[in-house]
């Protein structure tokens, strides 16, 4: 249990600091998140983020791709080659990304940081109930 | 929308943009096209939240870059702001040490530029003072003044309301908050052993509430208090109390009689007008209204209701007023009044500051004027700067360096020219600022204000960047595109193009500064025009001054009179005095009052028809000691002073009240009083207010006045003329003090002063103006003089080998003088056209002459050509020496 508060403590920290060291935010995350589902492009990100996050996450264009361009920039991101099948606007030329090795590896670490947290913050409100 | 999406881009480094640009306006527009599919609000809600987005998310990108591809090559437009910042700092680095190289130029660029800056400085440090500022109260805009007009009778446009007014509206009005009257005058203030007379004011007690103010020591008056306690100006309790706040509680004379201090007001509290020394607030009740219609007895200042505009104001008052006459009663003539009367309710801001804000917007114009041009100079400077460096930068551009990079080192010569020149601006307006407050006219409000405050360094700094811009773009962006061939060797001499910059730049200046000649040229012929008003009036070799004796023997006119006859033969027997006379109200320095005038054929009823003249009262050899002509009879003898019964009328009062006909051993009365007054004498009209309005007509009442109780409420002026006569003021300050040991004399003027003061308005305005004039001509004749100079430079091999061939050094000199005739011609011609449009603003100010005098057009533009022609012709005289071996040699 120790050792579960000490991670879920850590990850805070991490997250806390998103960007500058390489840790993830809530936005950072939940782009990852879409993207484990497969090569997609940014418009459909943009919709799985929304979906995913249950609205509360609704980035605009211009700070989609910045989250974008530093998450390929860590390599956590690469372009991919455009799937069979075409997105809603098949004559528009799209980028397609998909996870690279060491983004799925930082995308189940901080999924597992999220895990130890939530249990953690449970079994404090049941403790406390 | 893809053109402003497009557009926002740019925000972001231009590698952002080749990689996610084009993906990312996609979406945008998707995103916006979708909103807009759910209505026009949300549509457009999504279009502005998606274009801020676009400008923050590049401002940070620019800020701290996340997009890092390998290979980067970085350029302008790709670095961060810090290493933006840091190439920014080398080349300001470099910039200065480029400079103390060239300490000439540096000179001459930055000495210009604060000149032209200081005198920005200086004079925007006026404008927020006593413009800019908000008043010192709270809510300030809802502060109003209320007066009244009534257009179609003869009474003035604008004057303020009887008391009964003050009470109707103070009652009735929904739209008022707050209602207080105010005003100001000089009355004698003695604490201990010191007396003077200071400006003092008896509002109602309803100003300070009505302003919002409280003291900064001790209290507001409270019911009961009226005209009984004092509050003290901080200046006052500084300067006579030695801010001793023990002072609360002590009575002293104010006015009329010991006033209880209960209160200091703060620093800032300067109502309605500087150099207030006390407030003694008094109350108005229906009892104090003895008759309706006593018009121009009070200013009045309220505070509007929540919602309430000036309009609504208006319309409420002007409904209010009509009801007067029924709640009041008063003479058909009040009804007659009432029906013409219109409120006038404007903001209190207006009322106090509405004098001055033409002529200090017109300065402030003046003086960025005079940056312009200043700018222009400068801006000649750094392109002659820039073509003689033409070689350097081929060089830099050769080796790779961007033309970003050049236009960037030569602005930041510029940033360091116009930095060195703010500073210096600001020590100008330093020392200025100071000088300006001393030598400002008496009537400029919250001058004491005028100082170097934080908004005037703020505008500094602004000028400042401004000025880099302005000196360094255009020369930057031009000379940044280097001319590759001037790398070969013995390659020289502008392009046509750069002829034109230049000579453009000082058709700009011409212009510029013909605008502002015109300017002063105008108020100088005003000033002429005024000066050579005949006023009826000496102005030279007279002192007038002021005392109130407070004897306890003078108890009524007779022994009042006989007071003032006993100290003016005192003074006639001074060495020195050759006559002395009295008047009530000395010309230039008050105005008379006025009344209604009957003579023995008006009929019972006509009094509300008859003339409205002003009047007066004198003694002594007033009318000699004045030099004012007297036409018919006789000037008033001591007796006259002592047994009223006799006037003296003015040539315009006799023309009024018997045209054609022979005014003296005629009699008058005014419509107040039974008596009747025989007129002795005609005397010539005088101007009373200043020389611009016409001379007034007026009656002149013996010295006691028409009335019984004339007497004790005067405070009337001597007229002492004498050759020297200036120098007789500490004499005669001991006379008085012999004579009436605590009354304090006062408003000792020279006439020559009281002329000088009556036109420091215009002679101030003309003198500021005359200042940017003479800057302005100076920079421009610089400029035309540095730029035919540099042109007979770069042509010296040209002109050498036309002397070789023959060519005469005159038609050499023709050439160069011509050049510099066209440019001057240019301007000239310009200068004139927006001359004819900017004297608009000053016609309020001129006099005798119309604002598009021909003369002074023609005189300006004659004299710019004549300055343009002397400065082009040492050039020009330069290049008919030139020795065309030695130039062909040094080639």
């Amino acid at each position: 249990m120790l050792s579960l508060a000490r991670r879920a403590q850590a990850g805070t920290e991490r997250a806390m600091t998103p960007t500058s060291d390489g840790g993830l935010s809530p936005l950072d995350y939940h782009v990852l998140l879409a993207i484990a589902e497969g090569p997609m492009h940014g418009y459909a990100v943009r919709d799985a983020v929304e979906r995913e996050s249950e609205g509360a996450l609704s980035p605009r264009a211009g700070s989609l791709y910045r989250v974008i361009a530093r998450l390929t920039s860590t390599g956590f991101v690469a372009e991919t080659g455009e799937p069979d099948e075409h997105g809603p606007h098949p004559g528009r030329t799209r980028r397609y990304y998909a996870l690279t090795e060491e983004g799925r590896k930082v995308l189940a670490d901080e999924a597992r940081r999220l895990e130890g947290a939530a249990a953690l913050a449970l079994e404090r409100l049941g403790a406390g109930s | 929308m893809t053109l402003l999406l497009r557009f926002l881009l740019r925000t972001y480094p231009r590698s952002f943009r080749t990689r996610f640009g084009p993906e990312l306006v996609g979406q945008a527009e998707d995103d916006v096209a979708r909103a807009f599919e759910r209505g026009p609000v949300a549509g457009a809600w999504c279009a502005l939240a998606t274009c801020i987005d676009l400008v923050w998310s590049g401002l940070a990108e620019r800020w701290r870059p996340v997009w890092r591809r390998e290979g980067n090559v970085t350029s302008d437009d790709e670095m961060g702001v810090g290493t933006m910042m840091g190439q920014w700092i080398g080349d300001l680095r470099q910039a200065g040490r480029s400079l103390r190289k060239s300490p000439g130029f540096a000179f001459a660029a930055v000495a210009t530029l604060a000149l032209a800056l200081g005198a920005n400085a200086a004079l925007f440090g006026v404008v927020d003072a006593v413009l800019l500022r908000p008043l010192p109260y709270e809510d300030s805009d809802r502060l109003v003044h209320i007066a009244a007009s009534a257009p179609g009778s003869d009474l003035p446009d604008e004057f303020g309301v009887p008391l009964e007014f003050f009470l109707h509206y103070r009652d009735q009005a929904t739209q008022l908050e707050d209602l207080a009257t105010f005003n100001s005058f000089t009355a004698t203030l003695r604490a201990g052993d010191r007396v003077e007379r200071l400006r003092q004011s008896m509002p109602s007690r309803s100003l300070f509430s009505t302003l919002g103010v409280e003291p900064i020591l001790g209290r507001l008056p409270v019911e009961g208090e009226d005209g009984t306690v004092a509050l003290l100006s901080h200046e006052l309790w500084t300067t006579w109390f030695g801010a001793d706040p023990a002072v609360i509680g002590r009575s002293h004379y104010f006015v009329n009689g010991p006033k209880e201090i209960i209160g200091v007001m703060g620093p800032d509290f300067r109502f309605p007008v500087d150099g207030v020394a006390a407030w003694i607030p008094d109350e108005h009740a229906a009892a104090d209204v003895p008759a309706p219609g006593r018009f121009g007895d009070f200013n009045l200042v309220g505070r509007l209701t929540d919602g309430a505009d000036h309009a609504s104001l208006t319309r409420e008052l002007d409904a209010l007023a009509d009801r007067l006459p029924e709640l009041w009663g008063g003479p058909p003539s009040y009804t007659r009044i009432i029906e013409r009367h219109r409120p006038v309710v404007r903001s209190l801001r207006d009322r106090l500051l509405g004098d001055v804000t033409g002529p200090l917007w017109i300065l402030m114009a003046s003086v960025t004027v005079v940056l312009l041009i200043a700018c222009a100079n400068v801006a000649g400077l750094f392109t002659v700067r820039a073509e003689t460096r033409g070689r350097d930068l081929a060089v830099r551009r050769a080796i790779g360096a961007g033309r970003g990079d050049l236009i960037r080192s030569q602005l930041a010569e510029a940033a360091v020219v116009a930095g060195l020149a703010g500073a210096g601006a600001l020590a100008l307006a330093r020392l200025g600022l100071p000088a300006f407050r001393s030598v400002a006219p008496d009537g400029l409000p919250r001058v004491a204000d005028v100082g170097l405050s934080p908004t005037t360094v703020l505008f500094v700094l602004g000028a400042s960047a401004f000025a880099a811009l302005a000196c360094g773009l255009g020369p930057a962006v031009r000379s940044s595109a280097p001319d590759l061939d001037r790398l070969k060797d013995g390659a020289r001499g502008s392009t046509r193009r750069r002829w034109w910059g230049r000579d453009g730049l000082v058709v700009a200046q011409t212009a510029l500064a013909l605008v502002l000649l015109v300017g002063s040229g105008l108020l100088l012929r005003s000033f002429q025009q005024l000066h050579s008003v005949d006023p009826g009036y000496d102005t030279e070799e007279i002192l007038t001054f002021q005392f109130a004796p407070d004897e306890e023997h003078l108890v009524d006119g007779p022994t009042w009179a006989r007071f003032h006859l006993d100290f003016m033969d005192r003074l006639r027997a001074m060495p020195g005095v050759e006559q002395v006379g009295i008047v009530e109200n000395v010309p230039l320095d008050e105005g008379v009052a006025s009344t209604r005038i009957v003579t023995e054929r008006s009929g019972p009823d006509e009094g509300d028809a008859a003339p409205r003249i002003g009047y007066t009262f004198a003694g002594g050899d007033y009318f000699r000691a004045m030099g004012i002509e007297v036409l018919q009879g006789r000037g008033f003898v001591d007796d006259d002073a002592v047994l009223p019964g006799n006037v003296v009328v003015s040539r315009g009062a006799a023309d009024l009240l018997w045209p054609d006909e022979d005014p003296v051993g005629r009699r008058i009365r005014t419509t107040e009083l039974e008596e009747w007054h025989t007129v002795v004498g005609v005397v010539d009209d005088v101007h009373q207010y200043d020389f611009r309005r016409e001379a007034e007509p007026t009656v002149y009442f013996p010295l006691i006045g028409p009335t019984p109780r004339s007497w004790a409420l005067t405070s009337p002026g001597y007229v002492v003329r004498g050759p020297g006569a200036e120098s007789l003021a500490p004499a005669i300050r001991e006379a008085v003090r012999e004579v009436a040991p605590s009354a304090p004399m006062y408003r000792v003027y020279t006439m020559r002063g009281l002329v000088d003061r009556s036109m420091i308005d215009l002679s101030f305005t003309m003198l500021i103006l005359a200042v940017a004039a003479g800057l302005a001509l100076t920079l421009g004749v610089i400029g035309l003089y540095g730029v035919l100079s540099y042109v007979v430079t770069q042509r010296t091999r040209e002109i050498g080998v036309r002397m070789a061939l023959g060519a005469e050094a005159g038609r050499v000199r023709r050439m160069v003088v011509g050049q510099g005739a066209r440019v001057v011609a240019l301007g000239i011609v310009l200068g004139l056209a927006v001359a004819l449009l900017a004297v608009r603003a000053l016609s309020s100010m001129l006099y005798g002459i119309t604002q598009w005098d021909p003369w002074t057009f023609a005189g300006t533009a004659l004299a710019m050509a004549a300055i343009g022609l002397t400065a082009s012709y040492v050039p020009a005289r330069r290049a008919s020496r030139v020795d065309p071996i030695e130039s062909m040699r040094g080639g």
